[in-house]
């Protein structure tokens, strides 16, 4: 009897080729000719070649904005303020995580790419970046500080703002580079992403934005980490995990060069 | 050429660093000082951090120092009571200056105590000396007979209890002014990165009034001590020694600290004396002087966040 019955309808019906609907999307995808970075010795910085290709069915040209960013880290800022002729230091401003690297590329200068109110959704260029900042002043007691700023917004809370990436811009540990990706080909791009010697160790993401009239169509996410290896990695373990230890043996291999360097000096 | 300093994290040119430290080791070698006042400054210039560059140059001084107590007690020439005593001042205050530092890089003032310690101490010191050493120049000039030392002991310093003698340094004196006068230069060593030698060996000639052959040795006797336990301290504490820092400037310092001491047999010590304390004075200047110019950017990144 149950033969009898006609075969059931599936439950799902199976969409369509899904090549067909994604054709016409606008794609990115990209990747790194190098997904670890490795500071040994003779670490002077890197340069890390970031290539990809945009599928474009649409007859509109396409913006593609490349950002990279370090891991964040607490940074302290301070002003110099001028008292009785000598330039002090104002009490340490905490912004509570910066990215330790910034950098975007792209085809075109950001705010031709993309209206103001975009760019700053998708936190994408140095003016837009987030500097986690509480909004508002408040003195807290750190490490057993008393009255230390956390932040000082307000009206010269912009400046402060600039100051960070101004500094870090000096650094060269942020930087925007409207000519920074290329188009090699058609749908083909390249972009160089420069570490500097002093970029911090971590891991770092970088995105891959496709703007087409002043949208974000679509991104594609890459990982890239920066590890100390070889000697440079096992004295920095070395000094932060046994500090002590590290600090006794720098002392001993000091005074035993300066033995060396007696003994040298009695038979001469 | 180029290095990269695991504690520093950044690249230097190697060969820069050896040739710095060959420049302090000749100077120090020539004029019979721990050299911690010129490499400080030198290094903050070439970019290195200013809290690593004063931990790491500690350990540089250690070495130098270890050199020459070798060769001054072979000649009896180190008052190892007085030295220790002074030492434990200084292991004293450097416990308190590394804590001072600590808490003056939180409060984002660092930069501002070492520039005014600079300018303070060099600058003073500097003076006096040069004073001295020009007198004493002109007087040998016109053919005049120094004047005979006053050989008068301040009387403050007699009526300190806990007497102690120093039989090296033809001493009987209270425990108290050594202690002290250790315990300030470990501040100093701490704040600074400096050995302290230049406040030490004055102070112990004309105050203390110790026998002149004693003096050099036992001061550096005091420095290794207390410049070995303030690198220990600023590693513990701060993370901040830099070893292959360190041993760059060391490898350079060895070698100019030896032909430094060649040389100096070929001036006149008074004229040596004249050329330190423009030295002195120039460096305690130059980093006095970036609290009175206009910065060229009056936001700066405070150094020395902990986790």
């Amino acid at each position: 009897m149950i033969q009898a019955l006609p075969p059931e309808p599936p439950a799902i019906v199976a969409p369509p080729p899904e090549s067909a609907a994604t054709s016409q999307q606008l794609r990115v995808a990209a990747a790194l000719t190098d997904a670890r970075v490795q500071v040994d010795q003779s670490f002077r910085g890197a340069s890390i070649v970031l290539y990809g290709a945009v599928f474009n069915p649409t007859d509109q040209p396409v913006d593609v904005v490349v950002v990279v960013r370090g891991p964040d880290a607490p940074l302290r800022l301070v002003k110099k303020i001028r008292t009785w002729g000598v330039w002090l230091n104002s009490r340490p401003v905490l912004f509570e995580g910066a990215p330790g690297f910034y950098m975007t590329a792209s085809t075109r200068p950001l705010p031709d790419i993309a209206p103001f109110g975009q760019l700053r959704r998708l936190s994408v260029g140095v003016d837009h970046l987030r500097i986690n900042a509480p909004e508002e002043r408040r003195s807290v007691t750190r490490y057993g500080v008393r009255d230390v700023v956390v932040s000082r917004l307000g009206e010269d809370y912009l400046d402060w703002r600039r100051a960070v990436i101004r500094l870090k811009e000096a650094a060269q540990l942020y930087r925007s580079d409207p000519e920074g990706v290329r188009f090699v080909d058609q749908g083909l791009f390249r972009a160089e992403v420069e570490l500097p010697a002093t970029a911090p160790t971590g891991a770092y993401y970088a995105e891959v934005w496709v703007f087409q009239d002043g949208e974000a169509k679509g991104v594609s996410n890459l990982t890239l980490t920066v590890e100390k290896v070889g000697l440079e990695r096992d004295i920095y373990e070395f000094a932060h995990r046994r500090p002590w230890t590290y600090g006794v043996l720098t002392v001993l291999l000091a005074a035993l060069m300066g033995c060396a360097a007696s003994r040298l000096l009695r038979r001469e | 050429m180029e290095l990269y300093l695991p504690i520093a994290e950044l690249s230097v040119n190697w060969p820069t660093l050896v040739l710095l430290g060959a420049a302090v080791g000749f100077v120090s070698g020539l004029f019979g000082i721990g050299g911690g006042f010129l490499m400080g400054p030198f290094l903050v210039f070439l970019g290195i951090p200013p809290t690593v560059a004063v931990a790491s140059q500690a350990s540089h001084v250690v070495a130098s120092s270890t050199s020459g107590v070798l060769s001054y007690s072979s000649r009896g020439a180190v008052d190892y009571r007085m030295g220790g005593l002074m030492a434990l001042g200084g292991v004293a205050g450097a416990f308190l200056g590394v804590e001072f530092f600590r808490y003056l890089r939180l409060i984002g003032q660092a930069d501002l105590v070492v520039a005014l310690s600079y300018l303070l101490f060099l600058g003073s010191v500097g003076l006096l000396m040069l004073h001295e050493s020009l007198q004493q120049i002109l007087r040998r000039r016109r053919g005049e007979i120094p004047p005979r030392k006053e050989r008068r002991r301040p009387l403050w310093l007699y009526g300190l209890p806990w007497k102690m003698r120093f039989p090296r340094s033809g001493l009987y004196i209270s425990a108290i002014p050594p202690f002290a006068l250790g315990a300030f230069v470990g501040v100093l060593s701490a704040i600074m990165g400096v050995g302290g030698g230049f406040i030490l060996v004055p102070v112990m000639l004309y105050v203390l009034r110790m026998k002149a052959g004693v003096v050099v040795g036992t001061s550096l006797f005091q420095i290794i001590i207390t410049t070995a336990v303030t690198t220990v301290l600023q590693a513990g504490r701060n993370q901040t020694v830099d070893v292959v820092l360190s041993t760059l400037l060391l490898l350079g310092g060895v070698i100019g600290a030896q032909y430094g001491a060649r040389w100096s047999g070929r001036f006149r010590a008074e004229e040596l004396r004249a050329v330190l304390a423009l030295i002195i004075l120039l460096v305690g200047v130059q980093m006095g002087l970036e609290l009175f110019v206009r910065p060229s950017d009056i936001f700066a990144l405070a150094p020395g966040i902990d986790r």
